[in-house]
């Protein structure tokens, strides 16, 4: 029996180990503060779409916004859309979704925001960082003058948020902070 | 040091004061109930279901808080997890179904982490120059310091026709003796079958997946997009439920349970072999 007594504890240790690693330890007051950045962050994001969209956003101003935007996202970041019409996902970098957002063919754009957002919980990646999604749903409405035409849709879009602990010096003392950046998002035309 | 005090603030608060541009400014849209109504993510569907949220999703509840996983939330919850409009799930089984769960001696949660549920991914893949659909089957693992998605099984219809191992007369084989002349009749058998699958034991089952693998190594499957996603949930005893997105018009949308099964024995694996329809 003794000499099973050492193989024992190594795989005590080697499951507390692993236990431990995955386990989530954000506190839900920590969730909280996290959930306040990273909805800042889709705050931001949505001010920013609906200046690039706007037809009276000069364009020096827009490519300038778009710099703006693009700083929020996580490298690689893409949007993946799909209409009631058709299932399947068109991918875009997020560069050129907001370039295909500032030429549509309208006279007028109006982009607004639904008062209602969901977040997730945050998961853990193999990586050690953090990855939540927000849910927030958009109105978009296109008006043409010369066709009469106006086209409506409503959007929800998922927008990945990873959550990272991060460290800076300030004064000599090193200073630990969340830091939450957006990733892909998926972009869903609603039947609503 | 003012100035420039001043000049953040007035800039800080032009952004703001835009009427209509941001997430919840001045002009923003109202929710009429159906957004706030809808199983917006798989997470809120998991959340409700154990009722460790709030009625309208802003709180979450963990242990130790007065509402967490409260039977009377969880059952007004679980009554609106279910598509009421297409799937023609009797409310007699959904009755049964909510009995068991709500169970006060025993009640039967739903957790993200602890497997028998996995996720069914339709997907398009170009192969041999044509738009081919391929079913990806996918399970949460953990790795490293957190979790992820994993690639479990494939389904791929010109694989499946690839393989076909014929049976009774129609099968070639090797015969009982053929040890006696060291296999000299093995030439025989690889080149005058098209079907070496033949020679495999009754319990042989092609592995799609290594060979998908390899065909996307090499080149010859190429990633187009993502048509549809489901999943399959075996989580709670005796009951099997497919969770479906509704993307339509009405407060009864999002992630809604679309199948749900009474589960007896021996049930599980034919239902898994449906699902997967490896056979």
């Amino acid at each position: 029996m003794k000499k099973y007594i050492p193989l024992f504890l190594m795989l005590f240790f080697a499951s507390a180990t692993v236990t431990l690693a995955q386990t989530d330890n954000i506190s839900p007051a920590r969730k909280q503060a996290i959930d306040s950045l990273a909805l800042e962050k889709v705050k931001d994001l949505s001010k920013y779409i609906s200046i690039i969209g706007s037809k009276e956003t000069q364009f020096s101003e827009a490519n300038r916004v778009m710099d703006r935007a693009e700083e929020l996202f996580a490298p690689d970041a893409e949007m993946g859309v799909s209409s009631l019409n058709r299932k399947e996902i068109a991918y875009y970098k997020v560069r050129n979704y907001f370039e295909r957002l500032m030429a549509l063919n309208y006279d007028r754009v109006n982009i607004t925001w639904y008062d209602i957002h969901y977040i997730s919980d945050l998961e853990r990646q193999p990586d050690g960082r953090y990855v939540g999604v927000i849910t927030v749903y958009q109105r978009f409405e296109g008006t043409s003058i010369e066709s009469g035409l106006n086209y409506r849709d409503t959007t929800k879009k998922d927008i990945t948020i990873y959550v990272e602990k991060k460290q800076t010096q300030i004064a000599g003392r090193t200073i630990e902070f969340w830091d939450v950046m957006l990733g892909d998002i998926r972009v869903t035309e609603t039947a609503a | 040091m003012r100035k420039i005090i001043i000049v953040i603030t007035l800039l800080i608060t032009s952004f703001g004061m835009a009427p209509g541009q941001g997430l919840f400014s001045p002009g923003s849209p109202k929710d009429d109930g159906r957004f706030a109504a809808s199983t917006k993510q798989v997470n809120q569907f998991f959340r409700r279901f154990n009722a460790e949220e709030s009625q309208d999703g802003s709180q979450r509840y963990y242990s130790g808080d007065a509402l967490f996983r409260d039977r009377e939330l969880r059952g007004k919850f679980i009554s609106i997890l279910f598509d009421n409009e297409t799937s023609g799930i009797s409310s007699q089984m959904k009755t049964e179904f909510m009995r068991e769960v709500l169970s006060e001696s025993q009640p039967q949660f739903l957790s993200f982490h602890e497997g028998e549920w996995f996720a069914e991914v339709l997907a398009v893949f170009q192969y041999k120059g044509r738009s081919e659909n391929v079913t990806l089957f996918l399970k949460i693992q953990p790795e490293g310091l957190g979790y992820e998605w994993v690639i479990d099984k494939v389904v791929f219809q010109p694989f499946k026709d690839i393989f076909k191992k014929p049976s009774g007369t129609d099968k070639s084989f090797i015969h009982p003796l053929s040890h006696e002349l060291g296999f000299m009749n093995l030439r025989k058998a690889f080149e005058n079958s098209n079907t070496p699958e033949s020679y495999t034991p009754k319990e042989y089952v092609p592995d799609y997946l290594t060979l998908f693998l390899y065909e996307l190594k090499k080149g010859s499957i190429k990633f187009e997009t993502i048509s549809d996603v489901k999943f399959h949930f075996f989580q709670i005893d005796n009951w099997y439920f497919e969770l479906d997105q509704f993307n339509r018009p009405g407060f009864n949308t999002g992630w809604l349970i679309g199948d749900l099964v009474k589960l007896k024995p021996g049930d599980k694996e034919n239902i898994l072999d449906f699902i997967y329809d490896q056979k």
